[in-house]
């Protein structure tokens, strides 16, 4: 099925008009095509059957009320969409996940990028020694690094609350995560320190593409150092930048692990954010409180947020890409 | 300067890691230890029998083995497949590559998780069902889009001529990408093959619904999380597992790291 | 019981395992559970959730091989909280254990209308049945069609009780003439316990604790209380969780019993009378708390004993059912019957899976388990206080009066069995989290929308059940300190 449409897209792309001492050249090229569909081939396959498919077909059950066992059978519509779109649940776990997003992408890229600065210096020694520091929480998963940090903050959220307490910043007793004005607090502190380290091996590599040479020229130009940081690696770094802004919000607004491992999206939804209200939705089935499951609508849920995501990264990817230019060209 | 510059990376880059010394620290205490020291993270006296205890009751032996397994072929798949396309999609520009991109590019933003169920099924129609194969395959799937755009970028900004001097020369496609293109390829190789090994490594959900009927293929993070529910108030114990859990893949960062930045630094010129 | 080994030989080992281990994986998928049918030694395999519960079972499994010498149990103990799911899966996959403990959900009539579990009425004969008390095999509850598909395993019990920590109320001077502990029976002698413990300790000890992270434990102090005020739904445990019986409704909003309690939890709680992490902690968490006396009281099931006596902390009592004045005035119900396991419909080893099932329902296997601590068993002649030698947990045996076999609407009529009750989301559990974080500023308001929405699921699921209407999930006769027999079709 792939080689037909190989052909076919081949031939569809030579340029009639070519000089006859280039037939050798068309054959060869056409042999590189060939051979690049081939290399192509297991990531698409990948793709489309793990990843494309699913998708679609999930969309399918959007339609349906169904528990996930045996075949979907009671069509309702588009029923599950108007539930979704009229539970208030929805609406604020998507607030939650903006809150998230709005605190973590910013304080993480600022304090990265201000570390990477500091750590590209080609004349500090050890460098590579604290940037394995700071990448490391990055390797531990969350769910198993979320239980310890659970351990950590509920059972000795103690010391820290007597620490406050002697020093007068609080009058009573906080239960960190079980208080719905700080557990957010705290999932966005554990959501800085766990993916930190990805945003400054990113930075550092973007400055490590910087030649020395801009640095070297604006120094005999006489330069000082907010001068080059302002005038050659901000611009230098814009591109990357706006790769690493972009990730950092995919990655922010699929957060999922930390929050189910530290609060559920508890007390009271007070931490539910998309993707564990979509968990709770088809995973209902739980032994503690058995309720049942319903794919259709966490498929719904999940669309929904989808079509929401795309919209909103083309909104990004314009704003940031006129912020650039505009800024180049001033 | 440099010396407060080094304490004050030093002092700040250990308390960063304090959550993994405080485990770490737990994992060797004794349980009423662990309740009396609150944060201190220091045993008073090193209980090394936590971990043999750790090790024993959850059978973190044959989870190990399961979760290196897993891991390695994972990474082998996902090399192979987005190094390839990597290149391809870097380097020749055939019809339909806008296409691809495209999609590519899309579903890095779509929500995943959730399509667990059509998954199943089509793992249940190649009767992979129950195998570590089918952990591999659906493992690698997820790792595929973002590896092949680090390899795009990194062999978009490989010197052009290094290729069309091997062409010259005579040297096939095939030659090209495997004699000229892949040996550059190193530190994107290590980069590529880290971030597969981290996720592969950690990953809960795709094991566990995958191997479920059978409990012997299990990984080491399933294993962590059944231990949590059977020894669930024995917390040195599971601060043991934990380490034991990150200890592997904390090494294989430690020693990898050094190509890593590099690598990424390739990938990012273009 | 694999011994240390070295990165190193771990590393060599795990290079020479890696295409065998492969391979092995890769074949596994044609070949399947029943694999080792053909040879001499048939392998069952059994899966269950239970943690806590595993040395009862592998001790059982381990005498039922030595006496059944050609029958191997493989246990597979699965995640609790994905058992459901993982069930669901394996027979979506064909690949279903031999014999399996009976998941909460789905319902367990959908389960045999899916056809995943097998009639076991070929063995579970009359006689194998009048082993049994009376009254354990009913339509809609292990018999379905006429069907026997399940068996129940524990007696009713008193689902949750008000631990106490002596040393806490030693501290307090809670005690009695003869230098025992004063436990509570009331509303007020709970307040006034309280009152002690935190003035005692000069707030060093709270009064109260739970761990509330997975959102159920704040319900339990709900029930707990108020079915001793006489509301007989309680809010945890019990049918259709929460349901009022005598009117086939809930009655969150307006049974005066519900606002009632919370206000008392509430005026604990500004008091600052419960341990301050409550909300955050786990239900584990609480139970090593309580135990080394960071707090005087708390709520829950008898699964807290075996994990404390593993500890060697028995110095402790437990109340159930705390009433306003003295005598609880609603109890525990339970169904007659109960579920226990059940051999899957896809088994190819009937003969054997029956046997363990059979084995797990001996009395002396329920012996076993009442002897470990791990609850009541079915057999009233194993539940002897008198036979039990640990303190608490004989306090348990004693209360079993507190539950009592209840309504149930599916005795009455069989179809009420197809009503598939929906989600309602925010539920009880979420409520309470809501109104005891402050969230929630009106608890009256928001226990009468939880009531008006649940009631509207229950009319809009009987809409689509033929053949049932709302009467079928009222029973006016109930008179609540007694034990209830549904007749059939009255």
């Amino acid at each position: 099925m792939v080689m037909t449409a190989v052909r076919q897209d081949v031939t569809a792309a030579d340029p009639p008009s070519a000089p006859p001492p280039a037939a050798a050249r068309r054959r060869a090229r056409r042999r590189t095509y060939l051979w690049s569909y081939v290399y192509l081939a297991p990531m698409m396959v990948l793709l489309l059957a793990f990843v494309v498919y699913p998708i679609m077909a999930s969309l399918g059950y959007t339609f349906y009320k169904w528990d996930g066992i045996g075949d979907p059978s009671e069509f309702v519509g588009l029923a599950n969409f108007r539930q979704i779109v009229n539970d208030s649940i929805f609406w604020r776990s998507l607030g939650h996940t903006f809150v998230y997003a709005a605190f973590v992408v910013p304080i993480q890229l600022v304090l990265a990028l201000a570390l990477a600065l500091v750590l590209n210096n080609k004349r500090l020694r050890f460098a590579s020694f604290y940037r394995t520091l700071f990448f490391l929480p990055v390797v531990t998963s969350a769910a198993v690094i979320g239980v310890v940090i659970q351990l950590l903050v509920s059972n000795f959220g103690d010391s820290i609350n007597t620490l406050l307490l002697n020093l007068h910043l609080i009058h009573q007793h906080i239960d960190w995560l079980g208080d719905p004005h700080f557990a957010m607090a705290i999932i966005i502190l554990v959501g800085i320190w766990h993916t930190f380290g990805y945003n400054l091996v990113y930075f550092l590599a973007g400055l490590q593409t910087i030649p020395d040479e801009l640095y070297e020229a604006a120094r005999l130009d006489g330069a000082g150092r907010i001068a080059m940081f302002r005038y050659i690696t901000i611009p230098m770094l814009r591109a990357v930048g706006v790769v690493i802004v972009i990730l950092a919000v995919i990655g922010t607004f699929q957060i999922f692990d930390l929050v189910q491992v530290l609060t559920s999206g508890g007390p009271f939804f007070a931490t539910e954010v998309v993707n564990t209200y979509i968990y709770h939705l088809a995973f209902g089935g739980s032994n503690a409180n058995a309720v049942q499951p319903d794919i259709g609508l966490a498929s719904a849920a999940s669309f929904i947020y989808g079509l929401l995501l795309i919209g909103f990264s083309i909104v990004q990817v314009l704003v940031l890409r006129s912020l650039a230019r505009r800024r180049g060209a001033s | 300067m440099t010396v407060m510059t080094h304490v004050a990376l030093l002092v700040s880059g250990l308390a960063w890691l304090y959550p993994l010394f405080w485990a770490l620290g737990s994992s060797l205490k004794s349980d009423d230890d662990f309740f009396t020291d609150g944060l201190n993270p220091m045993p008073s006296h090193f209980l090394w029998a936590n971990y043999l205890n750790a090790w024993q009751e959850a059978s973190f032996g044959r989870y190990f083995m399961n979760t290196i397994l897993i891991t390695v072929g994972t990474v082998v798949i996902t090399l192979v497949v987005t190094s390839c396309a990597g290149y391809v999609l870097a380097r020749t520009r055939f019809p339909g590559r806008g296409f691809c991109l495209g999609l590519v590019s899309a579903t890095l933003f779509l929500p995943h998780g959730y399509t667990i169920i059509p998954v199943f099924d089509l793992m249940q129609r190649v009767h992979l069902l129950n195998s570590l194969w089918s952990v591999i395959i659906v493992q690698a799937s997820g790792g595929v889009v973002f590896g092949t755009f680090l390899f795009m970028g990194y062999f978009m900004a490989i010197d052009k001529e290094l290729e069309d001097a091997a062409m010259v020369d005579g040297a096939n496609f095939h030659q090209t990408f495997a004699r000229i293109m892949l040996p550059l390829s190193g530190p994107m190789l290590a980069t590529v093959g880290l971030f597969t090994a981290i996720t592969a490594w950690n990953s809960f959900f795709i094991p566990l619904v995958f191997t479920l009927g059978r409990p012997e293929l299990r990984t080491l993070a399933i294993g962590m999380y059944a231990f949590i529910g059977e020894n669930s108030t024995e917390w040195t114990l599971l601060c043991a597992g934990t380490v034991i859990t990150l200890a592997p893949i904390i090494l294989l960062f430690v020693l990898l790291q050094r190509f890593f930045v590099n690598g990424l630094a390739g990938a990012v010129k273009q | 019981m694999s011994s240390p080994i070295s990165r190193r030989s771990l590393l060599r080992g795990a290079a020479a395992l890696a295409g065998a281990g492969a391979l092995a994986g890769c074949s596994s998928g044609t070949s399947g559970s029943g694999a080792s049918g053909s040879k001499a030694k048939t392998t069952i395999t059994y899966w269950d959730w239970y943690a806590s519960q595993a040395s009862w079972v592998d001790n059982e499994i381990k005498l039922f091989q030595q006496a059944h010498p050609d029958i191997a149990v493989k246990k597979t103990t699965q995640v609790s909280d994905k058992y459901a799911d993982l069930v669901s899966l394996a027979y979506r996959s064909n690949n279903p254990p031999d014999i399996l403990m009976v998941p909460k959900s789905p319902q367990l009539s959908q389960q045999v209308s899916q056809d995943w579990l097998m009639p076991v009425d070929k063995w579970a004969t009359k006689s194998w049945q009048s082993s049994f008390p009376e009254n354990s095999f009913v339509e809609g509850v292990d018999v379905f069609g006429g069907k026997l598909y399940t068996a129940p395993f524990a007696a009713p019990a008193p689902s949750l009780q008000l631990y106490i920590h002596h040393g806490v109320f030693k501290d307090a001077g809670l005690t009695n003439d003869d230098g025992s502990v004063k436990l509570p029976k009331t509303w007020d002698d709970v307040t006034q316990a309280a009152d002690a413990i935190a003035s005692k300790s000069g707030g060093k000890v709270a009064p109260f604790g739970f761990g509330n992270s997975t959102n159920t434990t704040l319900a339990w102090w709900l029930d707990l209380f108020v079915r001793g005020a006489g509301s007989p739904g309680g809010a945890a445990v019990g049918g259709i969780d929460g349901m009022d019986y005598r009117v086939g409704q809930w009655k969150f909003g307006s049974d005066r019993n519900y606002l009632d309690v919370i206000n008392l939890l509430m005026e604990w709680k500004s008091k600052n009378w419960f341990y301050p992490n409550s909300m955050s902690i786990s239900d584990e968490q609480a139970r090593a708390f309580f135990e080394r006396g960071r707090f005087g009281m708390t709520v829950g099931g008898v699964w807290n004993q075996p994990e404390w006596t593993q500890h060697k902390f028995t110095d402790y009592s437990l109340v159930t059912l705390p009433s306003p004045s003295e005598a609880p005035k609603a109890l525990f119900y339970g169904p007659p019957g109960g579920r226990f396991v059940a051999v899957s419909s896809k088994t190819s080893h009937a003969d054997e899976a029956w046997a363990w099932f059979d084995w797990l329902y001996s009395p002396d296997a329920g012996k076993r388990w009442v002897e470990q601590g791990q609850g009541l068993s079915v057999y009233a002649k194993n539940n002897d206080p008198k036979s039990v030698t640990f303190a608490p947990f004989s306090q348990y045996v004693a209360m079993s009066g507190a539950a009592v076999v209840g309504p149930q609407p599916a005795i009455r009529n069989p179809k009420v069995s197809a009503v598939q009750l929906p989600a309602v989301k925010p539920d009880i559990n979420d409520v309470l989290a809501g109104i005891y974080t402050g969230q929630l500023k009106d608890p009256q308001g928001a226990l009468t929308e939880l009531e008006g929405k649940m009631n509207q699921a229950l009319g809009d699921a009987i809409k689509k059940a033929p053949g049932v209407s709302a009467k079928d999930f009222a029973f006016a006769d109930w008179d609540l300190t007694k034990a209830y027999t549904t007749k059939p079709g009255a």
